[in-house]
């Protein structure tokens, strides 16, 4: 028969929905305390059925004897939705305390203010045991961002660092992928990162580092065995080889000398065009291309540019570009011919490539009817020539 | 040929062939010395370079166990010589980070290289990543939750949760590799349900690099000066 009980009993008539029917002003939470612990204390005295702690899961057995009316049953859901919004905001703020942290997010005041306006439809102890666990949360917080303050006049930004070194990985901001799903209001910048990015940063940050650069041995740190079947195999192929070889030069130096011969002659003969041409009409260059090409035969042309090519090494002809950027080519005096033998002096190396494309479109452009270079005599070698 | 004023022993040079006299004053030449170097100690030298690859810190005891045997009596002496040699042809400093279990480390005793590291691999992306946690502590006083720390990789699309597409599992990476590399400490702070932790500079990044390196990495990323986070600085000046 204590005062308790005596509250108890006035309340207990009206048992599960009771709670909502006494009103609390919803001013200031000073205000509303003395008549919270009064409703906790009547709340304790209910049969143990309830069991009541703010955090439980829910569990619809906390209202007892409930007349079954439809008002119980909609108290009972708003009740749930409290706690579910209180255990939704006490998330939010513990996923996001570094957000709440920084001096620029009033994000912590905005959750306290949410909490004030859920604690408005309160008036059980359960939900208010979970705004007390929010407060506790909430506390914390703001003891850590006074701390901040403290702690030297401009406290660490991390999420402007953070920033930072998105920009500094190099980040794409442009719009969000769409494969990007679970990246909802938690990046801070849409965009991506290369797949470089950490690398990019980890160089920069190497600078800064004492770090030894780990020790690898160049070619392994294992004694290698399987040479010796290797060696064996070799031997034989040499053997083999060593055979064929002598076998051939007997022929080959037959056909080098022939080939050599009719290299150097038809070089010479070509260099004989050329300085004849150029002789007629010494002021203009001859366009390479006009010497060259042999607009009836691809095969034929790849061998001028081939013999060309021993006359301009061996020095007695260059190779310009003229105003327009085309190859000409010109005799050299004999002065600069010395120059060309001595290969000392500075070697220029060209590569022209020329495919069947190509050269069909050079006699179309150079409008060439006719070969600069005849055809060669005929010697061995060739016997499909008419 | 700068090489060969540093290291004036590095290369064998004619003259210095014929010098038997160990001047104690001189940096020792090459052959010097091969000459008094214990065998063991050459060994520990080669032991601690492959040690040293996974960048895990090497216990004493393990020195004395496969390498020093059964000269234990001048274990130190042995230790000394493979210090000098590190250092003298490899420029590495072998560093004790923690003198009550007596470990080891190795470091880089020479100035850093200017100019790209051409060779930039994962490794270089872990420490990237290790950088920016260790910024991440140091600016916050030395210390930080390892929620914040999260929520701070999650800025960075780290998430613990998610398979990186370089790092993989990056939680175990942090709470496991630069924990076990002595890059990371982490420990449980008491009394919390459910557990949080503390994360901190381990032994082997208080060696490797300063906090003033790390404030002016920061400094650097955000485009300010070092002074502009005051108690940091001073807490930088004051540990260099």
């Amino acid at each position: 028969m204590s005062e308790a009980g005596g509250s108890g009993d006035l309340s207990s008539r009206s048992s599960g929905a009771g709670c909502d029917r006494l009103s609390l002003p919803s001013t200031s939470r000073n205000g509303a305390v003395p008549q919270r612990k009064q409703q906790r204390l009547s709340g304790r005295h209910r049969p143990q059925a309830s069991g009541e702690e703010g955090r439980e899961p829910e569990v619809a057995e906390d209202e007892p004897g409930q007349p079954g009316s439809a008002e119980g049953a909609g108290d009972e859901r708003r009740r749930r939705m409290i706690r579910n919004q209180y255990r939704e905001l006490i998330y939010s703020v513990q996923q996001n305390r570094e957000d709440m942290l920084s001096s620029k997010s009033n994000r912590l005041t905005e959750a306290l203010e949410e909490a004030n306006k859920l604690f408005s439809a309160v008036s059980c102890a359960r939900e208010a045991a979970l705004d007390a666990q929010f407060l506790v949360l909430a506390s914390n917080l703001g003891k850590e961002k006074a701390s901040e303050l403290h702690f030297g006049m401009t406290a660490f930004d991390s999420l402007a660092f953070a920033e930072d070194l998105l920009t500094f990985m190099g980040i794409n901001r442009i719009e969000k992928e769409e494969n990007d799903g679970d990246s909802d209001c938690e990046d801070i910048s849409g965009g991506y990162l290369s797949c470089n990015a950490w690398h990019k940063l980890g160089a920069e940050a190497e600078q800064y580092f004492r770090r030894a650069p780990s020790f690898h041995y160049m070619l392994g740190s294992f004694k290698s065995d399987p040479p010796v079947p290797r060696q064996r195999i070799e031997r034989q192929k040499k053997t083999t080889g060593g055979e064929e070889k002598r076998a051939m030069p007997a022929q080959l130096k037959k056909m080098e000398e022939s080939h050599q011969e009719a290299t150097e002659k038809e070089v010479e003969r070509i260099l004989g065009i050329l300085q004849t041409h150029f002789k007629n009409d010494p002021d203009t260059p001859i366009s390479f291309f006009d010497l060259v090409i042999d607009p009836k035969s691809f095969p034929r042309t790849v061998e001028n540019i081939f013999h060309v090519s021993f006359i301009i090494r061996d020095g007695f002809a260059r190779l310009k570009l003229d105003d327009d950027k085309l190859p000409i080519i010109e005799p050299s005096k004999d002065s600069e011919r010395r120059e060309g033998d001595g290969g000392a002096g500075k070697r220029n190396q060209v590569v022209i490539s020329l495919n069947h494309q190509e050269w069909k479109e050079i006699v179309e452009t150079y409008e060439i009817t006719e070969p600069m270079i005849s055809s060669p005599l005929k010697n061995e070698d060739d016997m499909d020539t008419a | 040929v700068s090489l060969q004023q540093d290291f004036p022993g590095l290369f064998l040079q004619e003259e210095e062939e014929e010098e038997e006299d160990f001047v104690l004053n001189q940096t020792p030449t090459y052959t010097q010395l091969l000459a008094f170097l214990h065998p063991q100690a050459i060994e520990l030298v080669q032991f601690l370079l492959v040690k040293d690859q996974k960048k895990i810190p090497i216990k004493r005891a393990d020195m004395l166990k496969k390498v020093i045997r059964e000269y234990r009596d001048v274990y130190s002496e042995i230790i000394n010589q493979a210090t000098r040699t590190l250092q003298q042809v490899f420029g590495l400093e072998l560093v004790e980070i923690d003198a009550k279990h007596h470990i080891y480390i190795l470091t880089s005793s020479l100035p850093r290289a200017e100019g790209e590291n051409l060779c930039q691999n994962d490794e270089t992306a872990k420490l990237g990543l290790l950088t920016v946690i260790l910024s991440f502590i140091f600016m916050k006083g030395n210390s930080a939750k390892d929620s914040a720390v999260w929520e701070f990789l999650r800025w960075l699309r780290v998430k613990p949760g998610q398979r990186h597409s370089i790092f993989g599992d990056v939680k175990k990476l942090v709470t496991e590799e630069f924990v076990r590399q002595k890059y990371l400490e982490i420990t449980p702070i008491p009394l919390t349900d459910p557990p949080e932790f503390k994360y901190q500079w381990g032994l082997r990044a208080a060696k490797e690099i300063s906090k003033k390196d790390v404030l002016r990495f920061v400094a650097k990323i955000q485009g300010k000066d070092p002074t502009f986070w005051t108690s940091q600085y001073n807490d930088a000046e004051a540990t260099s």
